[in-house]
């Protein structure tokens, strides 16, 4: 394997408690980019093992996506997670706090035993504050941190004006703490520093709403029923859904052009943007009215060569079919307990041509008690 | 508060939200964020925008702030010369230009290599570098609808939904990430990188166990505010209007506990809730019997009893509740800044709390454009006032 396959973290020591979504996504980047990520679990196995959607009996797609490129090893209580832990780079934990001084987990335990280390931790809502014991699911941080409140909009909140807000699929919020554990991990590497990092999910997902919070300097409180654009956005075709944003003017000329230059285009009204923008909602109802008559294969097509931003809504299956996705060769095949090879996305970065390698698939529990018995120097 | 990451120093060419989100991340953890601009190509924050009713230059704007500003005008021959020295005493050049931009300016990574051998190059597109969409021009509602992650968003009989600032943002922070990963290499091996970073695949990874579920053969679907193994869990009407109570019951623990704040304890022996998977099997059923409950509830304070009980709740909070919210504020996940004319605003800090090396965190506002040119292009780069005065003369600092 050369320098660029190996990954940039090739040779960094990591040793990951991870119960919930957070904590395993920042191990699962971290072996991505080439560390070593070793998965200390109870003798239960991780609780993200037992999470849906299931892809056959007892394989969480959840987990196999999670733990992907990682090591796992029981540690029956604190002497053998402290055995792993001697020699590694970075511990990542999310055990809650009322739990960590009798696990030897807390900052000062963990700083007298490794002052070199650095300790990670990844909770709902960080370590310290006063909500540091709030417990939080995705649906509840995704929500205290603005995103949430301000979902769905466009076509979304236009059909279905009175029902709840809406979280982001999946784990978005989880996710964006694991790449900020990360990138406080490595930081605080950089630094040559042991010491204690403290990661929070409500502030990840905040810190990457900061528009909203730049919003309301500038004096506006933002809405989902009011965030959207005038015309554009969500819009059905005859076989799917596509996004249309045409913020430039060249981009609307090319949107008219792409329509067949229809005569209430012409409208010289329409020939500003702000007058455009006045008019959003009767540009919007045409652009609908059209869109429905025409499959997405032939907008989208047509909407790159003349400039017009436009993308398929694709689904999981599209998207692994993707030929783009596929030229770039992000999916990874990794062996799964009685699947055989699954394409697994291995990393959305890449540190030259080549996309990531996943050096495995998700580990059986314990597949590595090996490690245990082993001192540190050897672990390879 | 040097930061950990004192002693980098990046130049940065990126524009828009994803790139200069990054950079600013960086910037906060302490990296001397050199942004390059021109008075014929400013960035965004300096223009007007109608679309968000902005009739001039933002007075503050988070993505630049804490950096520092330098004129370049990377349309003439001199600009690139400069741009090259600039790099040349960098460890990143960070730039978010469609692939080929910088190359057909003379910046692509082998001429950046060729000035700095050992450069971190950290491009940050919508399709990435390679590929057959890699020209493809996008923002981030198209990253989130190429991704997968719009379509998998939204009510189960509902349209998909578009992802907004949040998605480019989140570019932003993996970009930082992977960053600070090629500092790593360089230190271990001496080499530098050019890391991509691709935004459409940032927002494939957020929902990646659904890519599994569907290579596996699965239908993976769009769940709304439900979950595949939790209930009760949701967003629920709180007493007020347009106030909302978030609800997860993760265990039998949050499970008890809920019952308790509600007052409904004769439901733990009711045969139907015995179990997380009966719940789950009548969860709408279980939806109307919470939701009559939160109608009744302040959110906050429900919020705080159910927490009490071992159950995760929170209000679903608008802007101005979590700008003045003392748990933020204290973690210095909200931080106050100054504006010119002296007004104090809301911004977001870097959500890392580091306890040995602490961010430095927002040190200054936006810069004025060209504010730090005695420092960069005299300090720095050595030219002196009449070497500046002609570039500036010949337009290549504009």
């Amino acid at each position: 394997m050369n320098q660029a396959a190996a990954g940039p973290l090739e040779g960094i020591r990591v040793v990951e408690r991870s119960a919930g979504v957070a904590a395993a996504a920042a191990g699962r980047l971290l072996a991505a980019m080439g560390a070593e990520v070793v998965l200390a679990e109870d003798p239960a196995g991780t609780p993200l093992r037992r999470e849906p959607p299931f892809i056959g009996p007892g394989i969480s797609a959840l987990f196999a996506y999670l733990a992907a490129g990682k090591r796992s090893v029981v540690v029956d209580g604190a002497t053998a997670l402290h055995r792993l832990a001697d020699g590694a780079d970075i511990l990542i934990d999310d055990t809650p706090v009322e739990d960590r001084v009798a696990l030897g987990l807390d900052p000062a335990a963990v700083r007298r035993r490794y002052p070199r280390i650095v300790h990670v931790s990844v909770l709902p809502f960080g370590a310290s504050g006063p909500k540091a014991g709030w417990r939080g699911e995705e649906v509840n941080l995704i929500h205290a941190s603005g995103e949430g409140y301000l979902l769905p909009n466009g076509l979304s909140v236009e059909l279905f004006p009175d029902r709840p807000p809406l979280k982001i699929h999946g784990h978005f919020a989880c996710w964006q703490a694991g790449v900020a554990a990360v990138l406080g991990a490595l930081s605080a590497l950089w630094s040559s520093t042991g010491q204690f990092v403290d990661i929070s999910v409500q502030d990840a997902a905040l810190a990457v709403g900061a528009f909203a919070i730049q919003r309301l300097g500038d004096g506006e409180v933002e809405h989902r029923t009011t965030r959207s654009f005038r015309f554009g956005g969500v819009i059905e075709c005859r076989d799917g859904y596509v996004e249309l944003l045409t913020l430039e003017d060249r981009q609307w000329q090319g949107l008219v052009k792409l329509m067949g230059d229809p005569d209430w285009a012409a409208d010289p009204a329409l020939a500003d943007p702000v007058s455009r923008s006045a008019k959003g909602k009767e540009i919007n109802a045409r652009i609908r009215a059209w869109a429905l008559q025409h499959p997405v294969a032939e907008l989208v097509a047509r909407a790159q060569e003349l400039g017009v931003p436009m993308g398929r809504y694709n689904t999981p299956a599209e998207i692994l079919a993707g030929p783009h996705e596929n030229a770039r060769g992000i999916f990874a095949p990794v062996a799964m307990l009685g699947l055989g090879p699954v394409p697994v996305l291995s990393a959305p970065v890449r540190f030259g041509p080549d996309a990531l390698p996943l050096r495995r698939g998700p580990p059986d529990l314990g597949a590595d008690q090996r490690l245990l018995a082993q001192p540190a120097a050897e672990v390879a | 508060m040097a930061g950990p990451l004192a002693g980098v120093r990046i130049a940065d060419f990126t524009v828009h939200a994803a790139g200069p989100f990054c950079t600013h991340m960086l910037a906060q953890l302490g990296a001397e964020v050199i942004k390059v601009e021109s008075a014929q190509r400013p960035d965004i924050f300096r223009k007007p925008h109608p679309v968000y009713g902005r009739l001039g230059a933002a007075t503050f704007d988070q993505v630049a702030s804490a950096k520092l500003s330098v004129r370049l005008n990377l349309k003439h021959p001199r600009g690139i010369e400069l741009a090259k020295h600039l790099v040349a005493q960098s460890d990143i050049a960070a730039e978010s230009f469609r692939p080929g931009v910088m190359t057909r300016l003379g910046l692509g990574y082998d001429a950046l290599r060729a000035v700095k051998q050992d450069i971190v190059m950290l491009s940050v597109s919508a399709s990435g570098q390679s590929g057959p969409d890699s020209h493809f021009a996008g923002y981030a509602p198209l990253f989130g609808a190429w991704g997968g992650l719009g379509w998998l968003t939204g009510y189960p009989d509902g349209p998909p939904v578009e992802m907004r600032h949040a998605m480019d943002h989140s570019v932003g922070l993996h970009a930082a990430m992977a960053a600070v990963a090629a500092l790593h290499r360089r230190r271990r091996t001496g080499d530098g990188s050019h890391v991509d970073v691709c935004a459409r695949e940032v927002a494939a990874a957020a929902a990646g166990d659904a890519l599994i579920e569907a290579a596996a053969g699965g239908t993976p679907r769009r769940w709304g505010n439900a979950h595949p193994r939790m209930a009760p869990h949701g967003v629920y009407p709180a007493r007020d209007p347009d106030s909302w109570l978030t609800i997860a019951v993760a265990d039998e623990r949050a499970w008890l506990g809920l019952l308790s704040v509600m007052g409904r304890r004769d439901l733990a022996g009711d045969p139907r809730f015995a179990t997380e998977a009966a719940r789950h099997a009548v969860r709408i059923a279980l939806d109307a019997i919470v939701a009559d409950w939160t109608r009744l509830q302040d959110a906050e304070e429900a919020a705080a009893l159910l927490q009490q009980a071992g159950c995760a709740a929170h209000p679903s909070w608008d802007t101005p509740h979590i700008a003045a919210d003392p748990h933020l504020r204290a973690r210095a996940a909200i931080v106050d800044t100054t504006e010119p004319d002296g007004t104090m605003r809301a911004a977001v800090g870097v959500p890392v709390r580091l306890s040995a090396t602490p961010p430095r965190g927002i040190w200054r506002g936006t810069p004025q454009l060209g504010e730090d040119e005695d420092r960069i292009f005299g300090d720095l780069l050595g030219l002196d006032v009449g070497a500046r005065r002609s570039l500036e003369a010949e337009g290549a600092i504009l």
